[in-house]
């Protein structure tokens, strides 16, 4: 085997066996494609931040019931660079409004997902997700 | 000692003494070249040297937004934005070290991508001397997209 052979095989290697180690991962490594969800909740918290933007959505299940069982998501987003493309910026999800979320939930168990769609109050749909690999939207589930 | 056998036996001995030339100017020429088998996997310069710095960037620009106001995350001091600095070297650094043969991936597009994290340190350091936080969070992205374009390609696949 030729020296650059070796460096191949190491780096396939590394490529494939330990990609969930390396850092930022993907969304394979994360979040479930096959545990879609839908959150419907109001909107606590935009973090406008690198490398993805979140929004936190407290979820209205409960409600009523002395707030029991009441939850907040994290929603991951793309970057804000991806979504600034799309028109969205910091301002387009404002605090407080009624928000449903369509995306992947985190394979961790915690109330954490990838957002594919956000749907505003007004009806207007928003692609939130990153702009690579399946939570770009390539499956057909959609509003 | 014969005629020949003199002429032999000097023969091997030069060889010998060339050879070991040859060898030793290998040898030198490699730590010349900055070869060394002190080196860190693909996967932990990744981790520990790249991500770490990575973070900081981004963690160093963006707004957070509640009922209660927006938080700006920009640097507020000198030694927050030194902080900045020395990472975007750090990243520019890293590009050099990832086309190091211990890392090296001989195709058209490694080169490419590290090039492109590079010139995305080289403007994270400008950025950091004019201590513009609109741009830094613009190239925090970008950083983002340079890592995201080259690990759609050799990871996800």
């Amino acid at each position: 085997m030729t020296k650059d052979s070796c460096r191949f095989a190491l780096f396939f290697w590394i490529s494939t066996v330990c990609c969930e180690g390396w850092g930022h991962h993907s969304f394979a490594a994360e979040f479930d494609v096959n545990r879609p969800i839908e959150i419907v909740g109001r909107v606590t918290k935009v973090q406008w931040i690198n490398p993805h933007a979140w929004i936190h959505v407290r979820t209205e299940r409960g409600l009523g019931e002395e707030g029991l069982g009441e939850e907040v998501w994290m929603i991951e987003g793309g970057t804000p660079n991806t979504l600034f493309r799309r028109g969205i910026n910091r301002d387009t999800v404002p605090i407080g409004i009624k928000v449903i979320v369509r995306g992947y939930q985190a394979k961790s168990g915690e109330t954490i997902a990838n957002g594919r769609e956000l749907m505003l109050p007004d009806g207007r749909k928003l692609l939130f997700g990153p702009s690579s690999g399946v939570a770009s939207g390539q499956d057909s589930k959609s509003f | 000692m014969t005629v020949s056998a003199k002429y032999l036996d000097v023969f091997l001995k030069g060889s010998a003494i060339v050879f070991c030339l040859l060898t030793t100017s290998c040898a030198l020429n490699q730590n010349d070249q900055g070869h060394s088998e002190m080196a860190l996997t693909t996967r932990q310069v990744m981790n520990w040297v790249l991500d770490p710095n990575a973070d900081l960037i981004w963690d160093s620009a963006g707004f957070e937004i509640t009922a209660d106001g927006v938080e700006d995350l920009a640097p507020a001091s000198d030694e927050q934005w030194l902080a900045v600095r020395n990472s975007s070297a750090a990243i520019i650094e890293v590009g050099n070290i990832l086309l190091m043969p211990t890392h090296y991936r001989d195709d058209a597009v490694w080169s490419r991508w590290v090039r492109d994290l590079q010139s995305t340190g080289m403007q994270l350091l400008a950025t950091a001397e004019s201590r513009d936080s609109t741009r830094l969070f613009s190239l925090g992205g970008e950083l983002f997209e340079a890592c995201q374009s080259c690990h759609d390609h050799y990871i996800t696949q």
